[in-house]
């Protein structure tokens, strides 16, 4: 090694201009946020104004918050940590201003579209398709720019922080373009190629692990680095990072039909995400345990220091949603509490508590660093911490009791069972309005607390110079000897990953093969599991010393990461795409929806209805009771996308078609609680006045053909004649009923539409289901 | 099953990375029954439902449960002809458990004294939907959605509808002149 030092400088300039962006946006989602919390008790701040509806604002509140805050707050914290952690400067300043711009032009973009209605139907995948291929594209853009900085590192060895980035930036990828495969019909809208079951898991497996690898494991990546540094503590322990590290990234993504448990979807694929949900559990409390038992050693500077305050609450939060979660997951728990508020009171846990602190903990850690001024106001600080929290209890608390109430209250039976306790909907909505009230009041408390942060950010930096971080390092540092390379063949053949294989392909042949190939995958596991167990304890010293070199193999790393993360969504997605869609039916089949219909649902799509009302009646007594006989996955077959929908603040529409007459429903969206007294529902005024869009329907037919749905090759002029046909036999049904309204208006298609729920075709049972 | 004794417990690894060092602590006993605990279960759970098939799965279950509930509602729902309808109509347990449900469900439209305001008068010879003890019935059981009259059997129950319909009959006579009307005109509750 030679003598000659040199020093570097981070890019740090990427690091504020990040930290920046996630303050401000995180300002606006929460903003927003709190809105759309008080559009749910006073039906008045929807403004009657389209773009202020609260089914098109939530979707901008969910964007804002995972992808703008949270995603600027990751990115700074992975920016800052890993140029320090692996000695060099970040690679290329282009691709580094280039991933900024970018990103806050995507974030623009969003904030822009998704008010104006324009929208994929799918949450947390609303953006329309050109500004999906810019996220993919942006993203390609930051994993150029990260693996291109380890390339250049001048540390061989990879910490656990780093570990965690790398499984972000693989499995986003993975999932964001999976789930956004789309065909276009026009510059704005496109109709997602997967449809019914099969866009019910691919977004599931989505949304499910954006929650894991956009929202966890980055900002785990973040709390190994800013935790440690903040407590001056070592980390608790080497060995459990790696076990929670590798359990967690298999894991997690298995878990995603825990979404659709007592739905249509086949029962071998929620009896998987339910058990994979309780797996989950040990290796999240992993990285909880690691995070506060860094702590031990440090506790008396939490009563001082507001960065430790935060990093502790928010790894106790973390702790709190993983087993709120598996806990969630258990098919009766769920029964009880899917649809309901508990799941908002769950996320916001997690997004608040978890999301929250650590990059408040984070931002007041990195300002007097990237700034050269301390800290402003520490007690501002504290209070902001004192504020987060009681708005967080607040919120999580009323979410709980107003969640399991409504619950229990649409579960709830009298007369032996036979019939409902709680006929009226309205009801059970109207009792939790006063904990919609507390989350409302729990949420601005949230939101002080951050105007505090910006407002001791603005006072700290406004007049403090920009301070780049540098590193001094010897010119040859870092290179890795040539005994601890690994080649391609090196990274399978070795006892923890053969036995890892040979382990998850036993498990895949008892669960999924025939009567003996079941048999002799069990024996396989347990033969597999004693080994495992054998070599271990005799030879246990190789398994560390094979690991420790893999550390300094970034590209081995990263395909065993890749591999591991592949295989939950393999398993479950493959079988259920190639199936024959026959077999998916079970005894019903969905009657396509005429053009006119066709555009109603698009209506309903654009307006964020799936936002409060799903369309799956679940295989449990009381949805059955209240809304008829449980969906069948046939009856959704042609739904791209599909709306199955996650919320309740509404009652279930799956078998709303001919329950009431076509002037309720225009009675209805005129002002919903002419009809239904007590409703929280939005008016849609516009309906009434804006047409239908009949000339866009031909290109979506074509692409609707193009997805496997049935239709006819219609000319554009037969199309107009259906469109117009139907138009005019619903405003002829309401003229007679005393309501006037012109055939061409968007509320005509969207009655068509609702009117079409629940219609089907028997078909003859299929042979028994190939899984 | 740690592979390095206890003892190296508090030492620190070797390496460090920009200032942050590492303990190598042994995995918490409780932690690792935590998740050998939930491997069992999935074994065991997969058995149980997907293995040798002993749990039923939703469709199966909801089925079986749905059947056993129309089971029991039909042993207990009443006859709903004309002559049983009548002869409840002339029962006073009856017409007064009739009269609650009534006046819960029912008055705010049509007044505790049944003369109407939102929805007509049903004391009267006039009937829209036709005034047989059957038809009354079947007004109750399909409701007249249009005109915000639910649909009260399926939320209710066939017991308290007929009860409802007796207590209603309870104000007329068999054999009454029934006369058709076009249309209530709706009145704002007194």
């Amino acid at each position: 090694m030679s003598d000659q030092k040199i020093t570097i400088e981070f890019n740090d300039k990427v690091v504020r201009q990040f930290l920046l962006a996630s303050v401000i946006w995180g300002a606006v989602g929460m903003v927003v946020g709190t809105l759309i919390a008080a559009q749910l008790n006073y039906w008045q701040v929807n403004f009657n104004l389209p773009w202020l509806t609260f089914g098109r604002l939530r979707p901008l509140h969910t964007n804002a918050v995972i992808f703008a805050f949270v995603g600027n707050m990751m990115f700074a914290g992975i920016y800052y940590s890993t140029q320090r952690l692996v000695k060099a400067r970040l690679a290329s300043d282009f691709l580094s201003q280039l991933h900024f711009w970018g990103w806050q032009l995507i974030i623009v973009a969003a904030a822009i579209t998704l008010p104006l209605g324009f929208s994929r139907g799918k949450e947390y995948a609303e953006l329309i398709w050109p500004i999906d291929i810019a996220v993919t594209l942006i993203w390609v853009v930051f994993a150029v720019n990260f693996f291109w900085t380890l390339a250049k590192r001048r540390e061989p060895s990879l910490y656990v922080a780093i570990w965690f980035y790398i499984a972000t930036i693989i499995t986003v990828a993975m999932l964001y373009i999976v789930n956004h495969l789309s065909i276009p019909t026009s510059l704005l809208h496109s109709y997602p190629v997967f449809g019914g079951v099969q866009d019910a898991l691919v977004q599931w497996w989505y949304g499910h692990n954006a929650v894991a690898f956009f929202l966890t494991t980055p900002i785990l990546g973040v709390m190994y680095y800013f935790l440690p540094k903040a407590a001056e503590r070592p980390v608790y322990s080497y060995r459990l990072s790696v076990i929670h590290f590798w359990s967690l990234v298999f894991v997690y993504i298995w878990a995603g039909p825990h979404h659709l448990l007592n739905s249509a979807l086949p029962g071998w694929l929620q009896n998987l995400g339910m058990t994979f949900s309780l797996m989950l559990w040990a290796p999240s409390w992993g990285g909880m345990l690691n995070g506060l038992l860094t702590l031990r050693g440090a506790w008396d500077k939490l009563r001082t220091d507001p960065v430790l305050k935060f990093f502790a609450a928010a790894v106790t939060f973390y702790g709190m949603c993983t087993f709120e979660g598996p806990l969630l997951s258990i098919k009766s728990v769920n029964a009880l509490g899917h649809y309901t508020d508990w799941i908002i009171g769950h996320v916001h846990g997690g997004t608040l508590g978890w999301n929250g602190f650590m990059a408040a903990g984070m931002i007041y850690w990195l300002l007097p660093r990237l700034w050269s001024r301390p800290l402003h106001s520490v007690s501002l600080a504290n209070l902001h911490f004192w504020l987060g929290t009681v708005g967080i209890l607040l919120y999580v608390g009323a979410m709980w009791t107003s969640g399991i109430t409504q619950g229990v209250m649409l579960n709830a039976t009298t007369e032996n069972g036979t019939l409902l306790a709680y006929p009226n909907f309205l009801d059970t909505l109207n009792t939790i309005r006063p904990m919609m009230l507390m989350r409302v009041i729990g949420g601005s408390l949230y939101l002080v607390g951050w105007f505090l942060l910006i407002y001791n950010l603005w006072k700290t930096i406004a007049t403090a110079q920009p301070v780049n971080g540098t590193i001094e390092v010897f010119a040859d540092e870092g290179v890795i000897a040539h005994e601890d390379k690994i080649t391609l063949l090196g990274t399978f053949l070795n006892p923890p990953v053969a036995f890892s294989i040979f382990g998850v392909g036993f498990s895949c042949a008892w669960m999924f093969g025939g009567d003996i190939l079941s048999i002799a995958g069990m024996f396989g596991l347990l033969l597999c599991v004693v080994l495992a167990y054998a070599h271990f304890e005799s030879r246990g010293k190789k398994w560390a010393t094979w690991y420790d070199r893999l550390l300094v193999n970034s590209a081995p790393f990263t395909i065993l990461v890749v591999i591991a993360v592949a295989v939950g969504g393999l398993v479950q997605i493959i079988p259920t795409v190639l199936v024959n869609r026959a077999a998916n039916l079970e005894d019903r089949r969905q009657l396509p929806y005429t053009p006119l219909e066709l555009a109603g649902r698009d209506i309903f799509v654009s307006e964020g209805c799936y936002n409060c009302h799903s369309q799956m009646i679940r295989t449990l007594v009381p949805d059955v009771l209240r809304y008829g006989d449980y969906s069948r996955l046939g009856e959704s077959i042609y739904d791209h996308p599909f709306q199955w929908g996650s919320k309740r603040t509404g009652p279930d529409l799956a078998r709303v078609g001919s329950k009431y007459p076509n002037i309720w429903h225009l009675r209805h969206m005129e002002d919903p609680r002419a009809i239904s007294v007590g409703s929280n529902m939005p008016n849609y005024p516009w309906l009434f006045t804006s047409p239908t869009d009949v000339a866009a329907l031909p290109g979506k037919i074509v692409v609707q053909r193009q997805l496997g749905v049935p239709y006819p090759a219609w000319t554009d002029a037969q199309i107009t004649a259906d469109v117009n046909q139907q138009a005019r036999a619903i405003v002829e049904d309401l003229k007679t009923a005393g309501g006037m309204i012109a055939p061409d208006k968007q509320i005509v298609a969207l009655i068509a539409y609702l009117q079409k729920l629940g219609k089907y075709e028997t078909v003859a049972p299929p042979s028994r289901a190939a899984r | 099953m740690t592979p390095i004794p206890p003892p190296e417990d508090e030492t620190l690894r070797h390496h460090s990375f920009d200032g942050i060092q590492e303990f190598d602590k042994r995995l918490p006993n409780w932690w690792l029954m935590t998740l050998y605990g939930a491997i069992l279960f999935w074994v065991g759970y997969w058995a149980y439902f997907q293995w040798f098939h002993v749990g039923l799965d939703g469709p199966q279950a909801v089925t079986r449960e749905m059947t056993k509930i129309e089971a029991a509602r039909l042993a207990a729902a009443p006859t709903t002809d004309n002559a049983s309808l009548w002869k409840m109509s002339r029962n006073p347990v009856i017409v007064e458990a009739g009269r609650t449900t009534f006046n819960t469900l029912c008055a705010s439209c049509h007044t505790e004294k049944l003369t109407g305001a939102i929805g007509p008068n049903l004391v009267d010879h006039l009937w829209i939907h036709g005034g047989t003890p059957t038809e009354i019935y079947a007004t109750l059981e399909k409701g007249v959605l249009a005109k915000g009259m639910p649909a009260w059997v399926p939320v209710i129950g066939a017991k308290k509808s007929a009860e409802a319909v007796a207590y209603i009959l309870s104000f007329h006579q068999e054999g009454e002149p029934i006369e058709v009307q076009a249309a209530w005109i709706p009145q704002a509750p007194k």
